[in-house]
């Protein structure tokens, strides 16, 4: 079942064009690596699916709804209850605690602040970082922080995690750890995970991958 | 085998004798191993027998006969076949892939999509071996790491040799 | 030493760089620190204007004593005219060589005057027709700078060739300085303190304009030092793109100050209006200025550094913030509030000690708020933890940096503090001014003080025949001096007479009554023996205490009787008709013609007007003076706010871009703004309310409150709050478009 639905979709910033026809197509549950060099687009392509950049044209859908006809407020509604996202670094709310990061998500979606703080901890013990719940994000290392992004990203449980190279900012070791902990927690909820990277290690936790080239996505089929 | 697809796609361009393949594999693809006129005639005689190549006429001359061979319609659906397969994902696959890209550019075939095919094969081992590694020991993580880097490397290849493909094309044609 | 000044030039390109957007932030920071330090020149300039203003006072001093007959009579007098009250001289020149007071180009003669330029423009205006007749001068000049006061002064000087030469009006020159009492150290040491507490929300600020655009320049400097350059080096580089700045702000200071300097005698009330030219700082502290405001502005952008230059790569880890402790930052209150407290009601004790209690008492009352605050606002944001993300994040960000913010706003609560305290102080004090004036306007009698000699009898008939006049009485007053040495005024008349100065309920003939300079101050007591004319003894008979309008005894003529009156003088009373408009002005042209002889005072004056002008001018002065402490906190917080968000430029972007609606950022950076502005402003008007009352209470006045100058204050502040935020909304917009995700 298809449930996010990209087509035709041309974004220029100025004179640079970093899309020109792209689509793609992410089932639910399943994950998919966005590969390319850089420039390639993959990031636009990224922010444009998941309702962050409007596309110049094309039409993004999820479910049975159109995200490109979408105001603001209402993309920003969608991006907080439905989607999940992990960037590369700097996501993380430097002045809140870990836990407080966490349970944001919940709050902002009117949560009391105990029962999303239990929710919180409940996520980052999966992810093995229940130990910096109390500390703020620039104490903690970087495959620490990774995680608590990660467990910010899962907390609503989304129907998609967007994940800008997870592990771009993270050694071979921390990154796989990183990226072992994203793809089975997100298959544990089901969650549908579209994965930009540019490393082959890393897309290899994916179903299948898309192949983004000069502003255009070649959505290639899972091969066995 | 390789050599018998290389020598089909270079017959695509039109009949050649013998002597003329061998002089383009040597130069396309035979850097530091130039082929033997054996290894040549032997490889276009089995090619006749299988009905992918066929005689084009005798060119009289001085010195040596000169036989043509033409690709015959079943050879260009094997070269075809050939490129639009991936190969089998492994190490030190460079010479194989470099003859299929030059091929494909030569031929007017997409080398993007030879390209894209073997990245998807690659990954696919990939995916198997991150599973297999996720469900091992410490050993087969090793192990698996290992093949892992190396089908990466192959990748990385791929890539650097994808976005070179305009300049690729542009030396190929001349 | 090469060295050093190619690396202090390189801050300096640093800082310039050329670009648009570098000339801008140092024209920004120019204009900040330029503020301050037009502020400080103007501080710096008060005591020399004050030393200036005094000169010329010692300057027109008349010297009485000289040898051979002297050169210029003169008496002076004041004119009053309504609530206005008209210094002035009357000159009778004897000689060539007579000495000619400062600032007339010559004495006037018989039927000239001289007038002070607002006295002048007083008698010009239309509303001044009845006083004309009591300058029927001709006008030959106008009084210059050199000899008045202040740019407002009313003053004039009068020819009169009748003044006949007596004890008291002779002159021989004009200059002579007396010995003024300097003001006593404790209290020098106190009012320093207090400038010091003023004057630190400029200092703070001075700071705070220095770190205008810091992050930028750490990442620069960490660039800096990344490539080798070391710790010593990069803090030279650093103070070289300060200076620029504070050098900027220093010309644009100076400019500030001079522009603003001609407004000085623009100033309505008359007492405070000072000649522009008087107010030049002296050098010392105009020194102190210009070399202490680049120096702070070097040392706290070094200081906010000091993280930065030892860590090459400027990471600033974020650590958990040190608890604030309370105990020694309730000393100062609990302090100052006892010292108050034990002086409640004392004021009429002459100790110097008292003042001091006082004193001590208000500037500890004012140094809590800085050093409570910090804890305050720590405290309040722990104990907020966050209802709502939008505090939530707000609140978490204080936490980390609380110190900042509540400096910026302790320096204002300080000074919004003081203005309640002056708000408090200055309602009450008018609230009783007003009350006086108003019991004062039933008072329907002018006191007329003749002197010298002439013939009384025909000013009294004048004065009799006068628009509005009831009837004159006559009080016959002389001194008397008390056993315990002091001199105590002693005035005889009918009781109609008494009437004019003392509150004489059910007099009868035979009653003597006392009236206090004020409650329990001393007085002559029943029975004492008075030396009266340094003479005669009278032995004081039995009083009654009453209320009255100028100190002293008030007797009956049966009462005084033995009393010897030969060397007293008398005061006559005329008892107006309050009907008849104006009726104390009328009956003082009725007695024009005697000029400086007659002295007519009108105790009933209504004065409210003029009162309410005067405090009206100062709440002004108040509120805009607090106007520019708020709107310089306010520039404070702004540039404090606008660097966090460059700063978290990228978390911004990404709760953006994870559906983190922007109204929830913009409440939170709301909140951040506004806890600590809104907790420090509450903190000034409950200190400030406390201070007004309890000084109030020291001084036994009944309180009174402003709170329409409160509200204005709290109300600023509140707006200040949202304009803050409103200027920071374009910068978090542009910071949480998806452009803020990518990386640089």
């Amino acid at each position: 079942m298809s449930l996010l639905v990209a087509q035709d979709l041309h974004k220029s910033f100025g004179k640079t064009h970093a899309l020109e026809g792209a689509g793609l197509t992410i089932r639910a549950g399943e994950i998919v690596a966005v590969m390319g060099p850089s420039g390639s687009g993959k990031s636009t392509l990224l922010h444009c699916i998941a309702g962050i950049l409007p596309p110049d044209s094309g039409v993004v859908r999820y479910g049975d709804r159109e995200l490109t006809s979408m105001s603001d407020r209402e993309r920003s509604e969608l991006r907080r209850t439905d989607f999940g996202f992990v960037f590369q670094f700097g996501q993380l709310v430097p002045e809140l605690t870990c836990l407080e990061n966490v349970a944001l998500p919940l709050r902002l979606s009117g949560m009391k602040r105990r029962a999303a703080e239990r929710a919180a901890r409940d996520w980052m013990a999966k992810l093995e970082v229940d130990g910096v719940a109390d500390q703020r994000p620039g104490e903690t290392s970087g495959g620490q922080g990774q995680r608590v992004a990660i467990a910010r990203a899962l907390v609503t449980e989304p129907k998609v995690v967007f994940a800008d190279e997870p592990t771009g900012a993270l050694d071979s070791l921390n990154g796989e750890r990183v990226m072992h902990l994203l793809t089975s927690a997100a298959r544990e909820t089901g969650a549908a995970v579209v994965l930009v990277t540019h490393e082959a290690r890393v897309a290899a936790y994916s179903d299948r991958e898309v192949v983004v080239r000069d502003g255009k996505a070649r959505d290639v089929e899972f091969v066995r | 085998m390789a050599i018998g697809h290389a020598l089909l796609g270079l017959l695509e361009g039109g009949p050649r004798h013998g002597y003329d393949l061998k002089r383009a594999y040597d130069e396309r693809f035979g850097q530091h191993r130039p082929l033997a006129y054996g290894q040549v005639y032997s490889t276009l005689s089995r090619l006749l027998k299988n009905g992918l190549v066929a005689e084009a006429g005798v060119e009289a001359g001085d010195g040596p006969e000169r036989r043509r061979y033409a690709i015959t319609d079943a050879g260009v659906t094997d070269v075809e076949r050939w490129l639009g397969t991936p190969e089998k994902p492994e190490p030190y696959l460079q010479n194989t892939l470099y003859s299929k890209v030059v091929l494909a550019l030569l031929s007017g075939r997409s080398a993007t999509d030879v390209l894209d095919v073997q990245r998807s094969a690659h990954l696919g081992t990939m995916r198997e071996l991150t599973r297999r590694k996720a469900d091992g020991d410490l050993a087969d993580q090793l192990i698996c790491d290992f093949a892992l880097f190396h089908l990466e490397a192959d990748l990385r290849w791929l890539e650097l040799t994808a976005a070179r493909l305009d300049k690729l094309a542009a030396e190929v044609g001349k | 030493m090469t060295q050093v000044i190619s690396d202090l030039l390189l801050g300096v390109r640093l800082a310039v760089g050329g670009s648009r957007k570098s000339w801008g932030r140092l024209v920004l920071q120019g204009v900040g620190i330029g503020l301050c330090v037009a502020v400080l020149l103007l501080a710096a300039a008060i005591p020399n204007a004050l030393k200036v203003r005094d000169d010329r006072t010692d300057s027109l001093n008349e010297v009485a004593e000289g040898t051979g007959p002297a050169p210029l009579l003169m008496e002076e007098m004041y004119v009053h005219f309504r609530s206005l009250d008209i210094p002035g001289n009357y000159v009778n020149v004897r000689a060539e060589n007579a000495p000619v007071p400062p600032g007339l180009e010559r004495l006037p003669g018989d039927g000239e005057i001289v007038v002070s330029p607002a006295l002048a423009e007083l008698l010009a205006s239309p509303d001044a027709g009845l006083l004309g007749p009591r300058f029927p001068q001709r006008v030959i000049g106008t009084i210059s700078q050199a000899g008045l006061v202040g740019p407002r002064d009313l003053l004039f000087y009068a020819g009169d060739t009748t003044i006949a030469e007596r004890e008291g009006n002779r002159v021989y020159a004009f200059g002579q300085t007396y010995e003024r009492r300097g003001l006593d150290p404790v209290l020098w040491m106190l009012s320093l303190v207090g400038i010091v507490v003023l004057l630190f929300p400029v200092l703070v600020f001075v700071g705070v304009a220095t770190r205008l655009a810091a992050a930028q320049r750490d990442r620069r400097l960490a660039a800096l030092r990344l490539v080798g350059a070391a710790a010593s080096r990069v803090r030279l580089i650093a103070s070289g793109e300060t200076l620029v700045g504070a050098l900027a702000g220093l010309v644009f200071g100076i400019g500030f100050f001079f522009a603003a300097r001609p407004l000085a005698d623009d100033i309505s009330i008359a007492e405070v209006a000072i000649y522009p030219a008087d107010l030049l700082p002296t050098p010392e502290l105009a020194a102190l200025v210009l070399v202490a405001v680049p120096a702070l502005a070097v040392l706290t952008s070094l200081f906010a550094m000091r993280r930065t230059i030892i860590e090459p790569l400027g990471v600033v880890r974020h650590q958990k913030p040190v608890r604030r402790r309370l105990w020694w930052r309730l000393v100062p209150p609990v302090a100052g509030i006892a010292l108050l407290v034990s002086q409640a009601g004392a004021i009429g004790e002459k100790d110097s000690r008292f003042q001091f209690y006082v004193i001590a008492g208000v500037v500890l009352l004012m140094l809590s708020i800085p050093v409570l605050l910090p804890w305050l606002v720590e405290w309040v944001v722990n104990w907020m933890r966050g209802a709502t993300p939008a505090l939530q994040l707000a609140v978490r960000r204080l936490q980390l940096d609380a110190g900042t913010a509540a400096r910026v706003v302790g320096g204002v609560a300080v000074v919004l503090a003081g203005t309640v305290t002056l708000q408090v102080l200055i309602a009450s004090v008018e609230k009783d001014v007003i009350d006086e004036e108003k019991r004062d306007l039933v008072h329907n009698f002018v006191a007329l003080t003749p002197k010298g000699e002439f013939d009384m009898a025909a000013m009294k008939d004048a004065v009799a025949a006068g628009n509005g006049v009831r009837a004159v009485h006559v009080l016959d007053r002389t001194s008397a001096k008390l056993p315990d040495g002091s001199t105590t005024r002693v005035s005889v008349g009918t009781c109609s007479a008494l009437k004019a100065q003392a509150d004489v309920k059910g007099c009868t003939d035979g009653k003597a009554y006392l009236v206090r300079f004020s409650r329990g101050a001393a007085g002559a007591e029943s029975g004492e023996v008075l030396m009266v004319g340094g003479r005669s003894a009278w032995t004081v008979p039995r009083l009654e205490e009453v209320p009255g309008i100028s100190p002293g005894l008030f007797l009956t003529p049966a009462a005084a009787e033995g009393l010897d009156l030969s060397e007293g003088m008398p005061q006559f009373q005329a008892e107006l008709d309050l009907a008849v408009p104006d009726a104390a002005e009328h009956m003082r042209n009725a007695i024009a013609p005697y000029s400086w002889r007659v002295h007519a005072y009108f105790y009933g004056q209504d004065d409210t007007a003029e009162v309410e002008l005067v405090f009206g001018a100062v709440r002004q002065v108040l509120i805009a003076g607090s106007m520019l402490t708020l709107l310089l906190a306010g520039a404070s917080l702004l540039v404090m706010a606008l660097e966090q968000v460059r700063e978290r430029r990228r978390s911004l972007a990404v709760m953006a871009a994870s559906g983190v609606p922007r109204g929830i950022l913009a409440r939170s950076l709301l909140w951040q703004n506004g806890v600590p502005l809104v907790l420090s402003t509450a903190i000034a008007v409950g200190t400030g309310v406390l201070l007004g009352v309890m000084v109030t209470r020291v001084f036994n006045a009944e309180v009174a409150y402003d709170w329409q100058g409160t509200a204005t204050l709290a109300g600023a502040s509140v707006v200040l709050v949202l304009a803050v935020t409103a200027l920071t909304l374009p910068s978090l917009r542009r910071a949480t478009g998806a452009l803020g995700l990518r990386t640089e």
